[in-house]
């Protein structure tokens, strides 16, 4: 059964409140309250049109900026956690885990690796047809003739 | 033997306007953000579902960008301004949605979405020289 306009627009406007709040301790009524709709529907609703629950888009909206924190600032991990929106470190690390693969320190201390090669060595991080044309005296890029980098 | 694609180039006309829609709007993931003292910026990004396919987000109006001689910059300037580049089709899980969304936002859009044979489509642009269809494809 198609989905009324209206409703379209009340699920967007709570989709759009998880994006704007999911730093706060929100939960499924305060969400379903911005549609205006039933807990039950809302939730129906929103897995027809996300294909995940309200509470699997939130917690990957959290997951999300936590990883944009890790990369950007040297705040500890229960820092990141709070400021995402977790209340548990324990949650917080095993749901990164579980969606990204690797815990946060570890994620952290890996984009740390890879960002100081890249600026060390660029020609190792961009594709060589991308940068053929910019070496020149006053670029870091070096030559594939310099000796022992490795 | 080729496998798959691992990098797909995206040319744009202006970085940060393309940051802004792409990371900020469309919900893409910042891969590579590095600057070359050289003024060369490597930014790469991803699908939010799809980590392993680095699309570069390439600025060629930029002077010295890839080695482009002042004919081929005035080439890729009409293509981007006139919005010619059809760069592809982003899949959502609900064109309606993602619609009333991106609207909203202030993206811009070629008519509404419509049913077609292979699901249902609306055209957007990036704003920055591509447009792109927007589809969600026909349940099996």
């Amino acid at each position: 059964m198609p989905i009324p306009a209206d409703i379209y627009k009340k699920l967007v406007h709570a989709k759009v409140f998880i994006d704007e709040h999911f730093d706060s301790p929100i939960d499924l009524d305060a969400i379903a309250g911005e549609a205006c709709i039933s807990r039950f529907h809302f939730h129906r609703l929103f897995r027809r049109i996300y294909k995940r629950t309200p509470h699997q888009y939130l917690t990957s909206k959290r997951i999300d900026h936590a990883r944009r924190i890790l990369a950007a600032a040297d705040c500890s991990v229960g820092e990141v956690c709070m400021r995402v929106g977790f209340e548990s470190i324990g949650s917080f690390s095993m749901l990164f885990k579980k969606e990204i693969g690797v815990a946060p320190g570890e994620y952290r201390a890996a984009l740390k690796l890879s960002r100081a090669m890249a600026e060390e060595q660029p020609r190792r991080v961009i594709p060589h047809c991308f940068i053929a044309e910019i070496i020149s005296e006053k670029s870091n890029i070096q030559e594939a003739g310099d000796a022992g980098k490795g | 033997m080729i496998t798959k694609v691992s990098h797909m180039s995206l040319f744009v006309l202006d970085q940060d306007k393309a940051f802004d829609f792409y990371v900020n709007k469309l919900g893409f993931k910042i891969h590579t953000d590095q600057k070359m003292d050289n003024g060369f910026r490597w930014l790469t990004i991803t699908p939010p579902e799809q980590p392993d396919l680095e699309i570069a987000v390439l600025a060629p109006l930029t002077p010295g960008a890839m080695g482009y001689d002042d004919e081929t910059r005035k080439a890729f300037k009409l293509l981007l301004e006139k919005n010619a580049m059809g760069a592809g089709v982003l899949e959502t899980p609900d064109c309606r949605a993602t619609y009333e969304e991106l609207k909203a936002k202030g993206v811009q859009f070629k008519g509404e979405p419509k049913e077609q044979f292979y699901g249902i489509e609306v055209i957007m642009s990036d704003g920055v020289g591509n447009w792109y269809s927007v589809t969600q494809q026909k349940a099996h």
